[in-house]
């Protein structure tokens, strides 16, 4: 069984990957941040409230520009680079881990429009991770509680998103996945031609992603071979959204939440069997 | 005899007060996080507008309906015209944001944030517009955010006519199968830009 430490760092070496291309791709639009772009501080501040503009954070607001979140995402660039250098276990690496966190912190207080669960998830591992290594006072039950902690979110948000689908009309009359596909914001058009031909597929589709994100959390208690089956089921979930939809960050961010099932469904099954 | 153990070996054996407070602390903040994220699953409940848009002002409360109960099937147009004189008015121009994905979007999507961008801020005028919903119509919705977000995105796009007065439309399609007529979201009135 992999260790709790290598789990952990299994985690952020993933998560990294996908923060840094996420990272980048900011880097690479960072003119909608300009005085012109779509979310210009300008404009962004509106919502904060006068009393706030004084507040703890009014500092960071000079910032949330052009200049300044290019630096900020610059600088997040080279901490996830020093993570290679730094494990996790190590101070610097927890060191790096909470700068890490900082500037999630910071740009999500203007990328309050375009951020998506991709993004949350990054925040909510990093956060977790810097809380449960503490150097000096974090122990391995920290560690654990904080490995329980990332799997059961990443549990609740496929069941979450399971309910939500078989609560909705068009998930369970399967038209959904078609007309998803047929965006150009979220689809490909060999997709929905695809989807349009062969309407089974499409059934196939809405009610395979319905029952399985419903189910996922029994990932956690079945046997590992049967547990194996709904971990399967999401990297490929992920791959393929990310193919079709390019939804890149979202495999990232999701896949480095699979070694805490891992670690979960593991501890799980020493204690029950 | 038992070897001694390493310093870090020793504290995760034999937890100090300290580390047992910590670990207090930090379970305590895990389960009020866990808890918050499921009550904030019912977007549409009092608590969940009020943690969401007081609380949260860093977005740690995920929302994890992805595509449900509306899947999201259609993609925004951003459009503008300027006026030209008191009749006549120039053509609509689009804002490029709605436009193909390339074949590398798979690892390398950095187009994916003004598209959502663009559909967070219309998902958020939709939703406020019964809130700004008066006797004189819908005046007020211009003080809105999603609004001035967008008013603002259009009104430092190249004016071609050199006059200062703008209209924007947010408009949407079905996507590659057009199974849908286009239709218009909004059109809003000409601004002094």
């Amino acid at each position: 069984m992999i260790s709790i430490i290598e789990t952990n760092q299994l985690i952020l070496m993933i998560l990294s990957v996908g923060l840094f291309i996420s990272t980048m791709e900011y880097i690479k639009k960072i003119q909608i941040f300009s005085s012109t772009g779509l979310l210009s501080w300008n404009v962004m501040q509106l919502r904060w409230e006068k009393k706030d503009q004084d507040s703890f954070f009014s500092p960071l607001f000079k910032l949330f520009n052009e200049k300044g979140l290019a630096v900020i995402f610059g600088l997040r660039c080279l901490i996830i680079l020093g993570l290679l250098f730094f494990p996790l276990e190590t101070t610097y690496g927890w060191i790096l881990v909470g700068l890490l966190g900082c500037s999630l912190l910071a740009s999500s207080m203007i990328t309050f429009y375009g951020s998506d669960g991709s993004d949350q998830m990054n925040m909510l591992i990093i956060i977790t991770l810097f809380l449960c290594h503490f150097p000096g006072i974090a122990g391995s039950r920290l560690a654990t509680m904080g490995l329980w902690f990332i799997g059961l979110q990443t549990c609740l948000s496929y069941t979450v998103a399971g309910i939500a689908k078989l609560a909705s009309a068009e998930w369970r009359a399967s038209t959904a996945v078609k007309d998803v596909f047929s965006t150009k914001t979220y689809g490909s058009r060999w997709a929905a031609v695809l989807l349009k031909k062969h309407p089974g597929i499409n059934v196939f589709l809405c009610w395979n992603v319905m029952i399985m994100e419903t189910l996922f959390p029994l990932c956690l208690i079945l046997p590992f071979n049967y547990a194996l089956i709904f971990i399967i089921w999401g990297f490929i979930f992920h791959l393929l959204t990310a193919i079709i939809m390019g939804l890149n960050s979202f495999f990232w961010s999701f896949m480095a939440a699979y070694p805490a099932l891992f670690y979960i469904n593991h501890q799980i099954q020493l204690h029950l069997f | 005899m038992h070897p001694p153990l390493e310093p870090n070996l020793y504290k995760m054996a034999f937890p100090t007060d300290i580390s047992v407070i910590y670990e207090s602390i930090i379970a305590s903040v895990f389960a009020l996080w866990f808890l918050l994220t499921i009550f904030c699953q019912f977007r549409y409940t009092k608590f969940s507008a009020y943690i969401r848009h007081t609380i949260d002002v860093f977005g740690l409360i995920p929302l994890w309906t992805f595509f449900a109960p509306n899947p999201g099937k259609s993609d925004y147009h951003l459009l503008y015209r300027d006026k030209i004189d008191e009749e006549t008015n120039g053509e609509w121009e689009e804002m490029d944001i709605t436009e193909e994905r390339s074949f590398w979007s798979w690892c390398w999507n950095p187009d994916k944030r003004d598209k959502k961008i663009l559909a967070d801020v219309i998902q958020s005028l939709i939703a406020s517009i019964p809130q700004y919903k008066t006797d004189k119509g819908y005046d007020l919705l211009m003080f809105s955010m999603p609004y001035l977000i967008v008013l603002h995105a259009v009104s430092h796009c190249q004016c071609k006519t050199g006059k200062a007065q703008r209209q924007f439309m947010l408009a949407e399609t079905s996507g590659y199968l057009r199974e849908t007529a286009p239709s218009v979201i909004l059109l809003s009135v000409f601004h002094q830009i």
